[in-house]
């Protein structure tokens, strides 16, 4: 059963990458040739999947908190490492990106500085869990964090690029109008790609809970 | 489709194209692969409490 949902997300994934490279249109608008908008098609759903990554450690946190079940911090940890993974990709992707249509691979552009200092804000969280030797203490602290990242996270993703001014990026998905200014096929492609990505992130993150409950019960817990 | 209608920037978009598929499919077979193991790993101490 688990093989089958398995090949379905491959079958997904693979009729995204067609709609992303071949069925939709290129994305209007950018001077350096229609079709390297397409990297669009990538770097929004890793974003996307980042943010939902780092939400869930925090949610997980906030049940070890409330349980103290060592399986729970487990989770919160492989979410953030998880989310790290996606949000480097996003930010590589842009930045390719940028270095193509802007000119520059580093922009100080409001979404490229958030992004980068969310990816440090949960490295941080590594390298809390890395600092503490007492296994009830690391965990304690770290999910503290994690959960407080709940308020970050949303902050730095959505609230900070709006704030901090003008952006080269091209408008959200949905504006500051609240309106869907895309192609239908632009849209379906974006939104499917991130339900693809976020599906992916969560079988990742099962199997490294698996593999952590492994270590856990082989003494090996990092 | 027919190939002889393509021009050069379609080309490479097709190889493009399947360039990620071989990417994407070498993934999910290292992915199969993994759980695989890590199931016939739980299932020789069954005990164990893996879920999140």
């Amino acid at each position: 059963m688990k093989t089958l949902l398995a090949w379905i997300l491959w079958l997904w994934i693979a009729l995204v990458i067609v709609g992303a490279l071949w069925w939709a249109p290129p994305l209007p608008g950018f001077q350096a040739g229609p079709d390297s908008s397409r990297i669009v098609y990538f770097h929004v759903p890793m974003a996307w999947t980042s943010f939902v990554a780092f939400l869930a450690a925090g949610v997980f946190s906030a049940l070890y908190l409330k349980r103290r079940e060592p399986r729970r911090d487990a989770a919160a940890t492989a979410a953030v490492q998880l989310g790290l993974a996606f949000g480097l990709l996003a930010l590589v992707s842009g930045m390719i990106w940028a270095k193509i249509e802007w000119g520059e691979f580093w922009n100080f552009d409001p979404r490229q500085t958030t992004i980068v200092l969310a990816l440090l804000f949960y490295t941080a969280y590594l390298v809390l869990r890395l600092a503490v030797a007492d296994h009830e203490t690391r965990r304690r602290l770290a999910a503290g964090y994690a959960v407080f990242g709940l308020v970050v996270a949303p902050f730095l993703f959505f609230v900070a690029p709006r704030v901090l001014g003008a952006s080269l990026h091209p408008e959200p998905v949905i504006n500051a109008e609240r309106e869907l200014k895309m192609d239908p096929a632009v849209l379906w492609v974006l939104l499917s790609g991130s339900a693809a990505f976020t599906a992916l992130f969560f079988w990742m993150h099962s199997l490294q809970c698996r593999l952590a409950a492994i270590a856990r019960r082989n003494g090996l817990e990092a | 489709m027919d190939p002889s209608t393509l021009d050069g920037g379609e080309i490479a978009r097709l190889c493009i194209l399947a360039v990620n598929l071989i990417i994407w499919t070498g993934l999910f077979l290292y992915l199969l692969r993994l759980s695989k193991k890590v199931r016939a790993v739980e299932q020789a101490a069954p005990e164990a409490d893996h879920e999140p």
